[in-house]
């Protein structure tokens, strides 16, 4: 299991289209893609659980993975975040 | 009559259509075979989802890439994991009909979209409410309206538009559209005026006042609708449109014409456009290139900045299309009277005289200004590029921009990124002091574009938008008057190209006037320039002389305009 903390930057948070963007990433690794805000995990590879999460722009979440390709895949959704989700 | 809001302009004579999707009646059903019936949810939903993405390509290529987004948001909801899961298990769990599972997991994620305190969450919860609609009419075999069949003629009445009615919607058959919800920004209003079809909305009871093949005409500039009307409001609007079509008719002999004089002097006949797409327009009436091309669109509706990238990509887009032909793009021109909260602006006292255009430009280079002009600078690689500056009031303002241009130019050699080393970079003349001074700018700028509705504006000091005082507003003032005559004699003393961009150019009383004086460049709405060229190819500029020192003698706005309109009757 590997995890990385990172903060929220886009400026209304994760509506709709960023994270339709998260999810679309984390679903190409077979490894559990979750990240735990407020002390409450989060399946990354759902639109909903994210929508769910209400994640405003300021807020820290940090992306836990685990499984066959856990590496790859946290590095691929620290960067995607860094890069503002398409914003 | 009936009245609504006027939401897409023409005139529409046909037979009524009218759409109504039937109500679901959602029973709870009891399945012993979980199995079998998680089947069919799997493949109700996989055929939902091929229905959406098929409705989400061609409204993408038919209407554009934002209407489609709506579209691809309800695809992601439908593939995702969580509510597939939950409707599973909600089947298998209760053994209940899919029908019933879908509604009880969408309606609850409904609500808890609806009850988020934040406006884009609760827009997911009509999202919600779509796709389950949208599976349970494909689970129950429910009729969908196919529009795309409706006979030539049709006048398309509707309580509104869903996403999956207008993607059907075919102009060559649709003559008009009424519909009994919606107003000037929504869906259906921005479909009808992109697909060119006359529609009024928000007609209040309207499914009750009509019935499947009444005549219907519909005048969607005053926003009226008449059903089965009696033979003189008939007569008048079948008129109406005839006298439209003849007038179209005849316009469209000027395209692929040359914009000259009767004394042989060529003018430039460019357009105003306001995102990529309409450049279509532009090249439909055969626009000359693009005088103004307002860049505010990129930074509205959204909620972080265009990146550099985005940006130049809409620039390159917009110069490609209009190949080797003019493109002036102004650089941003925003302040406090537009809400954009991630730029944190604050509310301006007097917006307009305020923190705004290339002030706010030149104060935040690094976050906004250097990102828009490096845009504008590789695009400019890629056709005839020109940088117009807005709201310029000084000439350090000028010189100043023209620096941080020439600085990023060296920064793009060090990277070795292709750009037009000559880009012309100008002026929006719209300030009464770069008016009065027009003569010092014209010496360093490289072309002027006169803003006649700020120019009227700040040199009246009247607010157009203000009822009580828009008497004082007109570009036929004499002050008004002296001041365009003056920016265009300026310019030409220097040698420099002097256009003009705002609603006065496409006057037909102001053009005879601009001829005069000697301007080189008219810019207007697309839809307004075969008429123009119409006109100023009757026109001399030689023999226009005498009516312009006549016009400039009057004393009195009034007496200008009557003298004006006076002349071009008699034409």
């Amino acid at each position: 299991m590997v995890s990385r903390n990172i903060t929220i930057k886009n400026a209304s948070g994760l509506h709709l289209r960023p994270t339709g963007m998260l999810c679309s990433e984390a679903i190409k690794y077979q490894s559990s893609v979750r990240f735990v805000s407020r002390g409450t995990p989060t399946n990354a590879k759902s639109v909903l659980s994210v929508l769910g999460a209400c994640i405003k722009c300021g807020d820290e979440i940090e992306f836990v993975c685990e499984g066959p390709d856990e590496e790859q895949a946290l590095e691929a959704m620290i960067r995607l975040v860094e890069s503002g989700l398409g914003e | 009559m009936y009245k609504g809001t006027n939401a897409s302009s023409g005139i529409g004579i046909g037979t009524a259509v009218i759409v109504e999707e039937t109500e679901l009646v959602i029973e709870k059903k009891t399945v012993t075979d979980t199995e079998g019936e998680v089947g069919r949810f799997k493949g109700a939903l996989d055929k939902t989802m091929k229905d959406t993405e098929a409705l989400a390509a061609d409204l993408a290529t038919r209407v554009g890439e934002k209407e489609a987004e709506i579209l691809q948001g309800h695809l992601m909801l439908l593939m995702d994991p969580m509510l597939i899961g939950e409707i599973e298990n909600t089947i298998k769990g209760e053994k209940i009909c899919s029908e019933f599972a879908i509604e009880m997991v969408c309606t609850m994620y409904a609500n808890v979209f609806a009850g988020m305190d934040d406006e884009l969450m609760q827009q997911r919860a009509t999202d919600m409410r779509d796709i389950k609609t949208r599976m349970q009419r494909v689970l129950l075999g429910a009729e969908t309206v196919d529009i795309a069949s409706l006979p030539a003629g049709s006048i398309l009445v509707a309580k509104d538009l869903t996403p999956s009615m207008t993607a059907g919607i075919n102009p060559k058959n649709v003559v008009g559209i009424v519909t009994e919800l919606g107003g000037k920004t929504s869906h259906s209003a921005i479909l009808a005026r992109a697909l060119e079809i006359p529609a009024v909305v928000a007609v209040n009871d309207f499914m009750n006042q009509v019935k499947d093949g009444d005549r219907v005409i519909l005048d969607g500039d005053a926003g009226c609708v008449f059903v089965n009307p009696d033979a003189s409001v008939e007569k008048d609007y079948a008129d109406k449109r005839e006298a439209f079509l003849a007038e179209k008719k005849e316009l469209e002999k000027y395209i692929g014409q040359p914009t000259i004089t009767k004394d042989g002097v060529t003018v430039e006949l460019v357009a105003n456009i306001g995102k990529p797409k309409d450049v279509e327009k532009v090249l439909q009436y055969d626009g000359e290139g693009v005088g103004l091309f307002r860049t505010e669109f990129l930074f509205m509706d959204r909620n972080s900045m265009p990146t550099e990238d985005e940006q130049f990509e809409a620039y390159k887009k917009v110069a490609e299309a209009l190949g080797g032909k003019p493109v002036i793009i102004r650089t941003l021109d925003i302040g406090g009277d537009k809400e954009i909260p991630y730029m944190g602006l604050e509310k301006d006292e007097n917006p307009f005289l305020g923190y705004r255009a290339i002030r706010l430009c030149l104060d935040r280079k690094e976050d906004i200004y250097k990102p828009q002009l490096r845009a504008l600078l590789r695009a400019s690689a890629f056709g005839n590029i020109k940088i117009m500056i807005p709201l310029v009031t000084c000439i350090d303002e000028y010189r100043e921009a023209k620096a941080l241009i020439d600085e990023l130019k060296l920064e793009l050699d060090r990277k070795g990124i292709a750009y037009n080393k000559d880009i012309q970079v100008g002026i929006m003349v719209e300030t009464a002091a770069a008016s009065l001074i027009a003569d010092i700018f014209a010496k360093e700028a490289d072309f002027f574009s006169i803003g006649t509705n700020d120019l009227t504006q700040y040199t009246m000091s009247v607010d157009r938008g203000n009822d009580k005082i828009s008497y004082l507003y007109s570009t036929f003032n004499p002050a008004v008057l002296r001041s365009i005559r003056r920016i265009i004699t300026c310019a030409r003393e220097e040698g420099i190209m002097v256009g003009m961009c705002g609603e006065a150019a496409s006057d037909p009383m102001m053009i005879p006037l601009l001829l005069a004086f000697g301007l080189n460049e008219f810019s207007m709405s697309a839809s307004a320039i075969l008429y123009s060229r119409k006109l100023i190819t009757s026109l001399s500029t030689q023999e226009l002389q005498a009516v312009a020192d006549k016009a400039m003698s009057f004393t009195t706005t009034k007496e200008v305009e009557d003298y004006m309109r006076g002349f071009v009757a008699g034409l």
